[in-house]
């Protein structure tokens, strides 16, 4: 082992004038996984899908990017993008925060919904944006996603729905409850035509959302580790005063207790939705 | 000037990097690895970073890790090396966005290069002669009536291919379609991507190599011709400067078509044009290298020239001090690699501490290497452990001085392959300069 400070600094002086250059890494371009704390770059997590390549954490993404990670090249067409909240129970600082919410996600709500193709094939879809007062269901997200489904219904199309929810917005009351009534007849109007509705449950999907249209498709996916429940794991262990199981809520819990019925990692959805598309073709029906 | 510069390699070449940069009166930022912690380069710079564990991906291919080390450290440059980073142009992009001075060229000019199928119609664009082939295959039929319009044996070849992979030779038809899947399996496993197409197998040919030399303001320099044909399954063994079977007419005509082949890309920074030589003194364009190479030294020696200096300064802005007319190849320069290998066990790679080290002297000789006595070379990295350089004014002379220097190179602890480094200059065909790139498995018949 060479001991430090065994070789001296020469007394040479720059060669040259000294550049005017400080070096910096501009924002977005790296980022911390959440989970192992790896330092990603911005442009190979897009190659991924936002899954970290190191321990495989599926780190959070608007509904606007999943729907380009996961659908056709320039498939996906808008629909209900003029529907935005308003203040209706003159709920204090309520037209603050979704002020903020729209500055955050830059979208006007906190679901973005229209039609697009996965591998070819055509469907209705819709995603729940996190950065959205973290996708709450207010009286417009309910309506888009009804409004979807009635016009996947007079469509023929399939339904796919991406949730990633806090649960029922509180800022609208009973108002936001009642969509999840809403929401639920809408599907079953396109379930009872005889369309295919897949739910790619997302992390976190809590709350109003999985006590209805989340946990009401044909075909429940899931991605890996997703926090999905109703009420949150700490309320729970507080109300009945015991220790929850290790891994409670989380999808591969939820696997385990047939309450869903695959794990999709996020880089092999668009493969896999479209394989279910495929196979679910009403012209195929027996 | 850069005031720092921070060196995203290892080993000879850190070492090397390092000691130009010291020259020119500019600080110095180490990265290492933890199985790194006691190299040389640590050392010699005036700040270092640990930037991961031992494997290479995970610290000296670890892109944001030596970025942070660079803003960290204020580095205004960042010296790739050869191979690790250095032809990585996603990297040289990034650097670019952290306002950070890749020394290199930029990465269009990387992805444009290391495309072998881009790169080959460029070249055939700028009238520089290719080896004779095709574009893409579609299919294993596509490639099949492409083999017979081009003929056997041939080569399928990996549109992202390097270091040997992603390569089949074929020597008949009914080798074709098993050699195809195997290759694009290879490349698809490799570099992600399957792409191939088809070359003529030349053979014997020598492989001979321009060094050039390119500033921001459109000066381009060709610094002569190495003759890299002494190779072990595509690594290359020993080089020399000028190639002995290079004529002066013929080295006019290929620094010629290196000069064009590097003006139709735009080139600046160092590059390396590489052709294949057969008998008959025709020349093909094989590759470009956008980097420096390991072999550079011998260049040095005949030119006069410091091309890591040169990297630095054109990096920096400033203009080549020197135009073509000014460059004269001076006497014959030979460059040994030393590897940590055994020969006499099928090249076998060998690791450990230095027991004993005497690195050979006098004048006119060169050792570039970051091995130190008591040094524990790590299993991780590549074999070579330093390069030993003569100059001489003829080549018989350059022979006699490189016998004379590995005699005294002494190196005990590890195997190396010193000793047949001196067999090698012994024998016939490499005394007269006539080997070819197929030497070393004709020599083992």
């Amino acid at each position: 082992m060479l001991k430090k400070g065994l070789f001296k600094k020469p007394n040479n002086r720059l060669e040259g004038a000294e550049a005017n250059k400080t070096p910096k890494v501009p924002v977005q371009m790296m980022l911390h996984c959440p989970s192992c704390k790896t330092m990603l770059l911005e442009v190979d997590l897009d190659e991924n899908c936002f899954v970290c390549k190191n321990c495989g954490h599926h780190l959070k993404i608007g509904a606007r990017k999943r729907i380009t990670l996961l659908t056709d090249t320039d498939s996906f067409s808008e629909l209900f993008a003029d529907l935005s909240s308003v203040n209706i129970l003159d709920f204090p600082e309520y037209d603050k925060k979704l002020e903020k919410a729209r500055t955050e996600s830059g979208e006007t709500e906190g679901v973005l919904c229209g039609t697009a193709a996965i591998g070819g094939m055509d469907c209705a879809i819709f995603a729940m944006e996190p950065s959205f007062m973290m996708g709450s269901m207010g009286t417009v997200v309910g309506e888009k996603i009804t409004s979807l489904f009635e016009f996947a219904t007079a469509n023929a199309l399939p339904v796919i729905g991406f949730t990633v929810s806090g649960g029922a917005r509180m800022q609208e009351g009973i108002l936001s409850l009642m969509q999840m009534a809403k929401v639920s007849g809408a599907v079953k109007l396109h379930s009872d035509a005889g369309y295919l509705y897949i739910t790619v449950l997302t992390d976190p999907t809590t709350g109003g959302v999985t006590a209805s249209f989340a946990m009401e498709g044909d075909i429940l996916l899931a991605e890996p580790h997703a926090l999905i429940g109703f009420a949150g794991p700490r309320v729970i262990e507080q109300t009945i005063r015991q220790k929850l199981p290790a891994g409670f809520q989380r999808s591969e819990f939820l696997l385990e207790k047939g309450f869903v019925d695959a794990i999709v990692p996020r880089t092999q959805q668009q493969a896999y939705l479209a394989q279910l598309l495929r196979m679910h073709r009403k012209e195929h029906a027996l | 000037m850069f005031s720092k510069i921070l060196i995203a390699n290892r080993g000879e070449i850190a070492v090397r990097i390092i000691r130009a940069c010291k020259e020119m009166g500019i600080s110095t930022v180490a990265v290492f690895s933890e199985a790194d912690r006691t190299a040389l380069h640590v050392s010699l710079a005036d700040e270092s970073f640990c930037i991961g564990p031992a494997p290479a991906k995970d610290s000296y291919l670890n892109i944001t890790a030596i970025l942070s080390a660079a803003v960290a450290s204020g580095a205004q440059a960042i010296h790739p090396g050869y191979g690790l980073l250095s032809e990585n142009a996603r990297f040289a992009g990034l650097c670019a966005q952290c306002n950070i001075a890749f020394i290199g060229p930029s990465a269009e000019i990387i992805s444009k290069m290391g495309d072998k199928d881009e790169a080959r119609k460029t070249m055939i664009a700028a009238g520089v002669p290719v080896i004779p082939g095709c574009d893409m295959v579609k299919d294993v039929a596509h490639a099949k009536e492409e083999a017979a319009r081009i003929g056997y044996p041939l080569l399928i070849k990996a549109r992202a291919g390097g270091g040997g992979r992603g390569i089949r030779l074929v020597k008949a038809a009914d080798e074709l379609e098993n050699a195809y899947h195997a290759a694009s399996a290879e490349a698809q496993n490799a570099f992600g991507d399957s792409g191939m197409y088809l070359e003529k197998f030349l053979s014997p040919v020598k492989h001979i190599e321009t060094q050039l030399l390119g500033d921001f303001q459109g000066n381009l320099v060709c610094l002569g011709e190495r003759d890299c044909s002494l190779q072990r399954k595509n690594q290359k063994l020993l080089e020399e400067s000028p190639s002995p079977a290079v004529t002066p007419s013929l080295r006019k005509s290929m620094m010629d078509a290196a000069l064009k082949a590097a003006k139709a890309v735009g080139y600046y920074g160092a590059g390396t044009i590489e052709f294949l030589l057969d008998n008959n003194g025709h020349f093909y364009f094989m590759e470009m290298n956008t980097r420096l190479q390991v072999e550079h030294p011998v260049t040095e020696m005949v030119t006069g020239i410091d091309l890591v200096k040169w990297q630095i300064r054109i990096a920096a802005g400033q203009p080549l001090g020197f135009s073509q007319k000014d460059i004269q190849l001076n006497g014959h320069a030979i460059e040994c690699r030393i590897n940590a290998e055994n020969p006499r066990e099928d090249f076998r790679p060998s690791c450990g501490k230095i027991q004993l080290l005497h690195i050979p002297g006098g004048p006119w000789v060169r050792f570039d290497t970051a091995i130190y006595q008591d040094y524990f070379v790590p299993p991780f990295y590549d074999s070579m452990i330093g390069k030993l350089i003569v100059h001489a004014k003829t080549r018989e002379e350059a022979i006699r001085k490189m016998q004379a220097s590995l005699c005294e190179l002494v190196i005990e602890g590890i195997d190396h392959n010193a000793e047949l480094q001196m067999e090698l200059l012994a024998e016939d065909e490499v005394v007269d300069g006539t080997y070819h790139t197929n030497y070393m498995v004709q020599r083992r018949k």
